[in-house]
């Protein structure tokens, strides 16, 4: 057993002992009822488990939760795909999945909207040239799997919301 | 049927199912050993000596443990069949991965056998200059010993990063389902020393 502390979403939980075993989706679903984030394939390959680690160098990555321990994410502040709509409303990218049509059944999309929001901060820090920006867009998506639409959709959503903002993405 | 037939057929019936399961779970097969460098004295010749340990430590070089993560390629391989890495991962600037796709996320700083991932503090790929996949044993040897393809080190550094680095430490300890490195990492470290003290001659 661990004593594991974790910020979730700007929400510092309680500390509490998990099993060294438990992976952070059980953690996540099971112990705090956080089912947005999803269980898919358990190997890492689908991704549609991926929330957002944020290191204090103000720096975020995604992360599997299938296959990593919980106790591997002690002091750590992530976020969920329930962190991302603010006062009952969606982020602009989750507002362009919605009107680009990028999901169907809709279990990819919190690995989609984790990646896509890494992604976005990630080129506000540091923008890209737009001769550049597809290949960006889709290197930051790949090992994402989707079943249902394709990706097509999802990567059109997220170069919307970059170009409808290139002061902020591009340089 | 009298009792003692009756308590054979009984204990083979729950034996053989869980000896089946157990081999099953632990390994596709036994580890390998490795011969001590003591069983090569009768070898005369130094030179031929040298060349003989230097094939006997090229089992562990070979082995799915250390091959792969020294691809020859951007993309390491997995497990005892050697597959490609899935997800698919790539090497990135620094071996570590792509900005999207680092190899600590995934592994952790010790194996987590509940997801049967490997891991280790410096979890990585060794340099594209250290890939060995699809060459001879002679031709790893050749590059091993070249401190412009064996991470800069000397035949002495050589003998030490065998003897004492973690990651290598963790090819004879890979986790539930894994097959470890020949041996003991012990044995591999008196191998590579015997075969530097002899010349450390390459097989052909």
């Amino acid at each position: 057993m661990t004593t594991l502390t974790v910020t979730i979403n700007g929400r510092t939980y309680a500390p509490r002992d998990v099993r060294d075993e438990l992976t952070m989706n059980d953690f996540l679903r099971e112990y705090l009822g956080m089912t947005g984030t999803k269980f898919g394939c358990g190997v890492a390959q689908c991704l549609s488990c991926a929330i957002i680690v944020d290191d204090p160098d103000g720096t975020s990555y995604t992360s599997p939760t299938c296959i990593v321990p919980a106790i591997n994410f002690n002091g750590k502040s992530i976020r969920t795909v329930e962190g991302h709509a603010k006062n009952g409303e969606l982020s602009p990218l989750q507002k362009a999945f919605i009107e680009h049509f990028s999901f169907q059944c809709g279990y990819c999309t919190a690995g989609f909207v984790n990646e896509g929001q890494v992604l976005l901060e990630r080129l506000a820090k540091k923008p890209v040239p737009r001769t550049d920006l597809e290949k960006t867009i889709a290197e930051a998506l790949d090992g994402h799997l989707c079943r249902c639409t394709g990706y097509v959709k999802y990567h059109e959503a997220i170069r919307a919301v970059i170009l409808a903002d290139p002061d902020r993405y591009l340089s | 049927m009298n009792y003692n037939f009756r308590v054979q057929v009984l204990v083979a019936a729950l034996v053989l199912p869980m000896s089946v399961l157990t081999a099953y779970a632990v390994s596709d097969g036994a580890p390998e050993r490795l011969a001590s460098v003591e069983s090569f004295a009768s070898i005369p010749d130094e030179a031929t000596r040298s060349a003989a340990i230097f094939t006997e430590f090229g089992k562990v070089l070979t082995h799915p443990r250390c091959m792969n993560c020294h691809p020859t390629s951007d993309r390491p391989r997995q497990g005892d069949a050697r597959r490609l890495h899935q997800p698919p991962v790539w090497r990135g600037a620094d071996g570590y991965g792509l900005p999207a796709m680092r190899c600590p996320i995934c592994h952790t700083k010790a194996n987590f056998d509940p997801a049967g991932v490997p891991g280790n503090p410096i979890w990585h790929l060794a340099p594209l200059e250290m890939g060995w996949q699809d060459r001879t044993l002679g031709q790893i040897c050749e590059q091993i010993k070249d401190p412009a393809r064996n991470g800069g080190r000397s035949l002495e550094a050589l003998i030490e990063h065998i003897r004492e680095e973690p990651l290598v430490s963790w090819a004879w300890a890979p986790g539930y389902g894994r097959q470890p490195a020949p041996g003991t990492q012990h044995q591999a470290g008196d191998l590579i020393e015997a075969w530097v003290k002899t010349g450390a001659v390459c097989p052909n």
